[in-house]
């Protein structure tokens, strides 16, 4: 692995990050690690998520991916597909290059840290305390670690070996783990200090159903929608009859439904309803989720309140339901007021409680000196985590309540700066942490100029295949696609910077720009980052090199030409031919990812660059400097063009400069040539390349 | 602003034919602006040397610099380590740049790499137009803004002559009739009587004729204090 540092401290950013950055509790570099799948370089689109997220492949399957709903490409058409991109690289990733970053070269500290809980939250406080140098245990009460996600979430969802995976990586880091040790039974928080721990962290997660005082509670065919979970998950029997009603309109609510679903393998003779207060369009629950849980048969009753169980001879066989007409009063409280005289029912042999969780909290003792909320959360300071009791910490659900999984990553990640800061006796008072400044929106006359581009669907099991079984529904895209996917990126914030002491204020950029951006302001060039469409033809152009790219620099390029060069074959009787591709272009149909570029010959070699307007004269020099007996750029018929026109004419006259360049020099100007092809017709790049070899063979190899 | 274009690399290789070791030294106002001598051309030339040189078989080594302003010795000094370097400098910056150098670093040459062009205004981006000859007189005030002297072949303050045809020029038909332009816009403008006035003979010694030129600001000398004391 590449990334060596420790991970990353939530502190302010220098400057406003994309949306989607902001919006991931772990503040993920999502454009960078989308850059890199747009790249093909799926390795170190890996690594990029990775380094902040011990949990990847468990993310990569479930996480909400708060990022897609900043995703500014929503002003334009739809978000990228950043969780199905992640997935495709944690997939892809090969593990025998290890599961992260390698181990920061710190000092080992010697001061114990436990973490109870092997959830999302706790999990994450280990990885990070470890990697920082401390000796961590985790406590965990079930035999295996996972938490939530082991007990909680559906195998159709999560399959197991994906929480295994990085779980694994989490223990390879140096994290000691106690299964079976429930705290408050087994240890006690006192018995842990006793015994050398100088810091806790608390991370249990809400593990216990919420329950109705409505009649018929305790009723046979009554069932509480977490133990449900849990023993569906575990693989123990579970009674559940042919008409399963499910109270509650929450994520785990759907869980619990889909999951009722597939019990016991009924097929058609079992129906599944689900039943919550909130109108169709308020349900809590992902839309995404309702609408799968809708293809598999499950009916939807919202706007509808439990009233009571009805029971005949001591079992369900119904649940009287009212209408509610609102949730939320006006105060925005859960206050929900039902019409009267709206009473019916909907008759059921089971009823499933999945109306909110909350955590089990009866281990801590009133001398451990950890207070709580009239929420029956753990009372911590919002910025460092510290509960009230000295050198406890808590995050996840235990503080936050029912949430997201990175979300709880996220406060065990806090926790761990926290501990890290106490242990080094640092004034916790001054730990205080700063979210990161969001990008603005995109203007409405950038928006304008931006061209829409399909999301990539995602591959579904089909449905015939899918019901009444535990495999997983998202089948995963094809290289081919995510890079499709990952060129709708629009590199918010990773575009155009300029060096106002070099800036000439030539104007050059602000005539060439496609978008309008660049302004001259106090006497220099500003291309403001909200903007900026990264499609760098300014960088390109500007004769001050006073422009430079913040994702994939121009220096960047000089760089791969130079590695391709490195490993070009040594001795080769065929002309040695460069290509620069515009990767927006070459990858809109399948045939160059899949085959074509594979199927080039030795002695050719090309090169992806986001649009040929990145290409500078100074790059194509090199390529011959270096020794290439042709160059040729591939990029775009102007219409297909992801910018416009005008990007697309800028290559045309840096081609005429360098061919003129090289008739001065006395290498001969045909040794470059300019390719405009169709998306439809990339595979006729090896014809062009042979093309080119034919040409420049009547000039001789270059000599230099 | 000055504008100057890049000479031919024939002639650039024979004046470097010499020297082993080449700062080739940009600057970064009017000639980054015209594409001439920036930081981009700098290593563009740069690298189309290396390629030239090693052609011919010569084994010479290019250093690539750009200063801010070339006519100015404090930014010039930025790089005096790079200039003591090198067998001889090869300036990309206008003759002020080159003289500079020349005069700053007694003890090493430096070349010009650019053919210094005119006083010229970026009309379109790639395309410059001469615009002024640095008269010493300024007459725009009685053209209507246009510069007779550096936009008439002639030079002519009481135009046009029999040469302007349909508002070209006889010496180029790409050039614009100065004086037709000048007509042109006095017409505009309501201003025509301009045109009957008989400009007299130009006093021409404020300009080239008067020899080299100086411009003294004793107010801004540095010892201009010092002297009214004593």
């Amino acid at each position: 692995m590449k990334h060596d540092e420790p991970p990353p401290v939530i502190s302010p950013a220098e400057e406003a990050s994309p949306p989607c950055q902001v919006a991931c509790p772990l503040h993920t570099d999502v454009r960078g690690y989308v850059a890199a799948i747009a790249r093909g370089d799926f390795e170190e689109g890996y690594a990029i998520a990775r380094e902040p997220n011990p949990l990847i492949y468990v993310c990569s399957h479930v996480c909400a991916h708060p990022c897609e709903e900043e995703c500014r490409r929503n002003q334009v058409d739809e978000p990228v597909s950043i969780a199905a991109l992640k997935r495709f690289v944690a997939e892809r990733h090969d593990l025998s290059l290890g599961h992260g970053p390698s181990k920061p070269a710190v000092e080992p500290k010697n001061q114990r840290v436990a973490i109870i809980g092997a959830g999302p939250a706790g999990l994450t406080a280990a990885y990070d305390l470890a990697r920082m140098g401390y000796p961590v245990t985790i406590f965990e009460a079930l035999p295996e670690p996972g938490g939530m996600l082991r007990v909680g979430l559906p195998k159709y969802r999560l399959p197991r070996e994906i929480i295994d995976i990085d779980i694994k990586g989490i223990l390879e880091a140096g994290v000691e783990l106690k299964t079976n040790v429930r705290i408050g039974q087994d240890l006690t928080i006192s018995e842990l200090k006793a015994q050398g721990y100088e810091a806790i962290f608390i991370g249990i997660g809400a593990q216990q159903s919420r329950t109705l005082r409505i009649e018929g509670m305790d009723l046979d065919g009554v069932l509480l929608g977490v133990d449900f979970l849990r023993d569906v998950n575990q693989g123990k029997p579970v009674k559940l009859g042919k008409k399963v009603l499910v109270i509650g309109g929450g994520n785990v609510a759907v869980d619990v439904a889909r999951s009722a679903v597939r019990v016991g393998n009924l097929g058609d003779e079992r129906e599944v309803h689900m039943i919550c207060l909130e109108c169709r369009e308020e349900m809590p629950a992902h839309e995404w989720e309702i609408i799968e849980a809708q293809r598999e048969g499950i009916v939807l009753h919202p706007s509808l309140g439990p009233n009571r169980i009805l029971g005949r001879d001591g079992k369900v066989v119904g649940l009287e339901t009212i209408v509610c007409e609102s949730v939320f009063d006006s105060e925005g409280r859960f206050n929900p007021s039902f019409v009267c005289n709206t009473e019916s029912v909907i008759e059921g042999d089971t009823v499933i409680l999945a109306i909110g969780q909350a955590s089990d909290l009866s281990f801590i003792h009133p001398e451990d000196g950890i207070e709580l909320t009239p929420r029956r959360t753990i009372k911590v300071d919002p910025d460092t985590l510290a509960t009230t009791a000295p050198g406890i910490f808590a995050g996840g659900e235990v503080i936050s309540g029912p949430g997201s999984v990175v979300g709880s990553m996220a406060l065990g990640r806090r926790a761990a700066i926290s501990i890290d800061a106490y242990l080094r006796g640092e004034n916790l008072a001054k730990l205080r942490f700063a979210e990161p400044q969001k990008l603005g929106e995109l203007p409405q006359k950038t928006v304008e100029k931006i061209k829409p581009l399909i999301r990539e669907p995602m591959p579904l099991l089909p449905l015939e295949e899918r019901a009444f079984n535990y495999r997983e529904v998202e089948l995963g895209y094809t290289p081919a696609m995510a890079m499709r996917a990952a060129h709708r990126c629009l590199t918010c914030g990773g575009g155009a910077y300029v060096d106002t002491g070099k800036c000439a204020a030539c104007l050059t950029c602000v005539r060439v720009c496609p978008y309008d951006v660049p302004v001259i302001k106090d006497g220099a060039a500003f291309i403001d980052p909200t903007q900026c469409q990264a499609c760098g033809v300014c960088a390109s152009e500007c004769p001050a090199k006073a422009i430079t790219m913040k994702l994939y620099s121009e220096d960047q390029l000089y760089q791969e030409i130079e590695a391709l060069f490195a490993t070009a074959p040594a001795s080769n009787p065929e002309p040695f031919i460069v290509g620069f591709c515009c990767l927006y272009c070459a990858y809109a149909g399948d045939e160059w990812a899949e085959s074509v570029r594979a199927q080039l010959p030795p002695n050719v070699r090309t090169l992806d660059v986001f649009c040929t307007s990145r290409i500078d004269i100074q790059h194509l020099l090199r390529a011959f400097e270096l020794g290439a007996d042709g160059v040729f750029v591939a990029g775009c018929v102007g219409e297909e063009c992801r910018h416009t026109d005008k990007a697309v004419n800028r290559i045309q006259g840096k081609v005429q400069f360098v061919k003129e360049v090289l008739n001065q020099v006395g290498l001969g100007g045909d040794r470059l040539a300019l390719y405009n092809i169709p998306s439809a017709e990339w595979g006729t790049v090896p014809r062009i390349a042979q093309e080119m070899a034919e040409r420049v063979r009547t000039l001789g190899t270059n000599p230099l | 602003m000055i504008i100057a274009e890049q000479k031919p690399l024939d002639e650039i290789k024979s004046m470097i034919a010499d020297y082993q070791k080449v700062l080739i030294l940009g600057c970064g106002t009017c000639v980054t602006i015209c594409f001439a001598g920036g930081e981009k051309e700098v290593g563009a030339l740069a690298s189309a040397l290396r390629m030239a040189t090693r052609l011919d078989g010569q084994n010479k080594e290019f250093i690539e610099a750009t200063v801010q302003r070339q006519c100015e010795y404090e930014f010039n000094e930025e790089v005096a380590d790079l200039i003591e370097e090198a067998d001889v400098v090869l300036s990309l910056a206008c003759g002020i740049g080159v003289q500079t150098m020349n005069e700053q670093f007694p003890n090493k040459l430096t070349l010009p790499g650019l053919n210094t062009a005119f006083l010229g205004q970026p009309v379109e981006q790639g395309v410059w137009d001469e615009r002024c000859q640095a008269c010493g007189d300024c007459v725009l005030y009685l053209t209507g803004g246009i510069c007779p002297i550096a936009r008439c072949s002639k030079s002519l303050l009481n135009g046009p002559c029999g040469g302007s045809q349909n508002g070209k020029c006889e010496v180029n038909p790409e050039i614009d009739c100065a004086w037709q332009l000048i007509y042109d816009r006095l017409q505009a403008l309501d201003r025509l009587d301009l045109m009957m006035e008989v400009k007299p003979a130009k006093d021409w010694s404020t300009s080239r004729d008067g020899g080299p030129r100086k411009i003294v600001r004793e107010d801004l000398r540095l010892t201009f204090v010092e002297e009214k004391q004593s």
